[in-house]
């Protein structure tokens, strides 16, 4: 079953076509790469997926149900959740909360919550236990009371992480999540994003330079060049595509 | 990336946080314990032997200045959305006030909520018109909002512009009440708005606010909206404001445009957020102080008493830039946060964890 599909995606910034009629099908509970050299849209239309930008023509569906217009914040609450390319933290607060945040959606009635009534102090604990049992997963633990902004890169790409699953999402959109990382980290998130997908049942789509951690993880991989579709299908097929070893890979890979 | 290694190759440690809920809780205990003690000095100041009439009534209007200065707080500091314009929200809960008093009789306590709740409903619908505002623009915004305000209660004839409107003496529960009796009822007021904001920020709300402050785009992935939040934001802000505008027209008995056209009531109460330290719950309280002592202390400098007031703001921003709160509390921050360190890291006690208890890898 399908679970996000977008068909004929267009985005134009000015003269520069950013995306160029792309479509892609994302079925439930696989990992999915999207992939394609610097500049070829991707960023974009992760955006766009996640309704931060706008674009010309095209639709989105997720779980068979438009969502051409929602705003961001919407989407978290349909279960779609993000992380960025450039890291979008709190800096000046604390770990934990930083985790907190991303459980916004389970907060319940606001204005209970602001009075802290017995009730909303309970799910208030509740968001907490949720967030350190993310965060143990994590492996974040030592860094809950810690402001995110005294923290390394590699812990700080952690975080967010921590803070989509927060939201107990359906369905994650990761942007570049080991980039920065050296190789055990990255052999280590690999793991993460897998157990996620398997143990929780998320569905994931990744975009990432990593080829090798892309091949090892992902079920299906669509390629964009130049904002446009070039080719999809599962990690062997694209690694054989003579298409994709031109526009991307360069050389064949051994 | 070092501490990545390290974590990577040992099993995963799991945080003390049995050590460091005990800690919190401790430390709350003190906040609490210090609290109280400021709430009971405040109770028994009147009572002092040496202490007139005039003496309350000013310490009254310290009151009124720092709930003035926990709405801006709460928007300024707590949101990040500069207002320069909140004199209004005093305007507006002042002549709420008073023309309910005025013309249905209404007594102090409902006069105040009445005065907080109409702010509050205004607030929030300029929460919508502001929706897009960032940083000097919305400076700008609530400035020009003020002059709004402004142009109205002078024009407006039921407000009675400059002639302003006269109260009767002020009545709480059928009893007319004096200096002494009007400032117990502003520290209730103060009392449960410091509470209620100790609350709030402690809160998911709470958590919501600080989250647009430091980031829209990671606030609005996270499910927050931009539009109920900042709206959310205003109401309260724009509530407490109220309230405490309408214990300034109280407290006087007297309302009028002459005082509350008047745009320095809004660098005031921004002056008393920020110097005081706008996203601190103790903040407000220095900054209330302050912008309403300073003035009293250089009386008898006149003219001077204006270039003092600028030099003593200016000292106190550069040496204290995140407010006077924060310069007090920061070395028993500074100690506590080290505590909580230490104590996260200590092993743990009685259950020694296997690795990863999340089940993650």
């Amino acid at each position: 079953m399908t679970h996000l599909r977008c068909e004929g995606i267009t985005v134009r910034f000015g003269g520069v076509m950013a995306c160029d009629n792309i479509s892609l099908d994302v079925p439930e509970g696989k990992i999915v790469g999207l992939i394609g050299p610097n500049g070829a849209g991707k960023t974009t239309l992760f955006n766009v997926l996640s309704r931060f930008q706008e674009y010309e023509s095209g639709h989105i569906t997720y779980r068979d149900r438009n969502v051409d217009r929602k705003k961001p914040h919407e989407m978290i609450r349909l279960g779609m959740a993000r992380t960025f390319q450039n890291l979008n933290l709190f800096g000046e607060q604390s770990t934990l909360d930083n985790i907190l945040i991303g459980a916004h959606r389970h907060l319940g009635n606001p204005l209970a919550n602001m009075f802290s009534l017995p009730g909303a102090r309970r799910t208030e604990a509740a968001l907490v236990d949720k967030a350190l049992a993310i965060a143990d997963m994590l492996h974040l633990n030592h860094q809950l009371d810690k402001t995110v902004k005294s923290l390394s890169y590699g812990w700080r790409k952690r975080v967010e992480l921590a803070r989509a699953l927060a939201a107990e999402p359906e369905m994650i959109l990761l942007d570049e999540p080991v980039a920065g990382c050296n190789d055990e980290a990255t052999a280590e998130l690999e793991e993460i994003v897998r157990s996620v997908n398997r143990n929780l049942g998320v569905t994931i789509l990744l975009v990432e330079h990593d080829m090798s951690m892309v091949m090892k993880v992902c079920d299906y991989i669509y390629v964009i060049n130049f904002g446009a579709n070039l080719a999809d299908g599962t990690p062997a097929e694209v690694r054989e595509n003579p298409d994709v070893i031109a526009a991307y890979l360069g050389e064949p890979t051994p | 990336m070092a501490e990545l290694i390290t974590t990577t190759a040992a099993p995963a440690p799991s945080g003390n946080r049995a050590a460091v809920a005990t800690l919190r809780n401790i430390f709350q205990m003190q906040n609490w314990v210090l609290a109280g003690l400021f709430f009971a000095a405040c109770f028994a100041y009147p009572l002092l032997p040496f202490v007139e009439g005039w003496m309350v009534n000013q310490a009254a209007l310290v009151i009124i200045y720092i709930m003035a200065a926990q709405g801006v707080s709460i928007l300024t500091g707590y949101t990040g959305l500069v207002t320069v314009g909140h004199g209004a929200f005093l305007a507006i809960g002042a002549y709420t006030a008073a023309l309910l008093m005025k013309y249905t009789g209404l007594s102090v306590i409902p006069g105040m909520i009445a005065g907080g709740l109409v702010s509050a409903v205004i607030g929030f619908a300029l929460g919508l018109v502001f929706l897009r505002l960032a940083g000097a623009f919305m400076a700008i915004g609530t400035l020009g909002f003020a002059f709004f305000i402004g142009s109205i209660v002078n024009n407006v004839p039921i407000f009675e512009g400059r002639t302003g409107i006269s109260l009767p003496p002020n009545t709480v529960f059928g009893f007319e009440i004096d200096d002494f009796g009007f400032y117990y009822v502003a520290l209730v007021a103060l009392a449960l708005t410091t509470l209620f904001v100790y609350s709030l920020i402690r809160s998911g709300v709470g958590r919501a606010f600080k989250a647009l402050r430091d980031s829209d785009k990671a606030a609005e992935s996270s499910g927050v909206s931009r539009v109920l939040y900042r709206s959310l934001s205003f109401s309260i802000s724009a509530f407490i404001t109220g309230v405490a505008g309408a214990l300034n027209g109280l407290i006087v008995n007297y309302v009028s445009s002459e005082v509350y056209a008047d745009i320095w009531y809004s660098v005031d109460i921004l002056v008393a957020a920020v110097v005081g330290g706008s996203a601190m719950l103790f903040g407000p309280f220095f900054g209330g102080f302050f912008v309403a002592m300073v003035p009293f202390f250089l009386e008898e400098l006149y003219d001077f008493a204006f270039i003092l007031k600028g030099v003593v703001l200016i000292a106190v921003l550069v040496l204290a830039p995140v407010g006077i709160a924060e310069l007090v509390s920061r070395p028993v921050r500074a100690w506590r946060q080290r505590k909580l360190l230490e104590a996260g890291e200590s092993p743990e006690l009685a259950d020694a964890p296997g690795p990863s208890a999340g089940g993650g890898s």
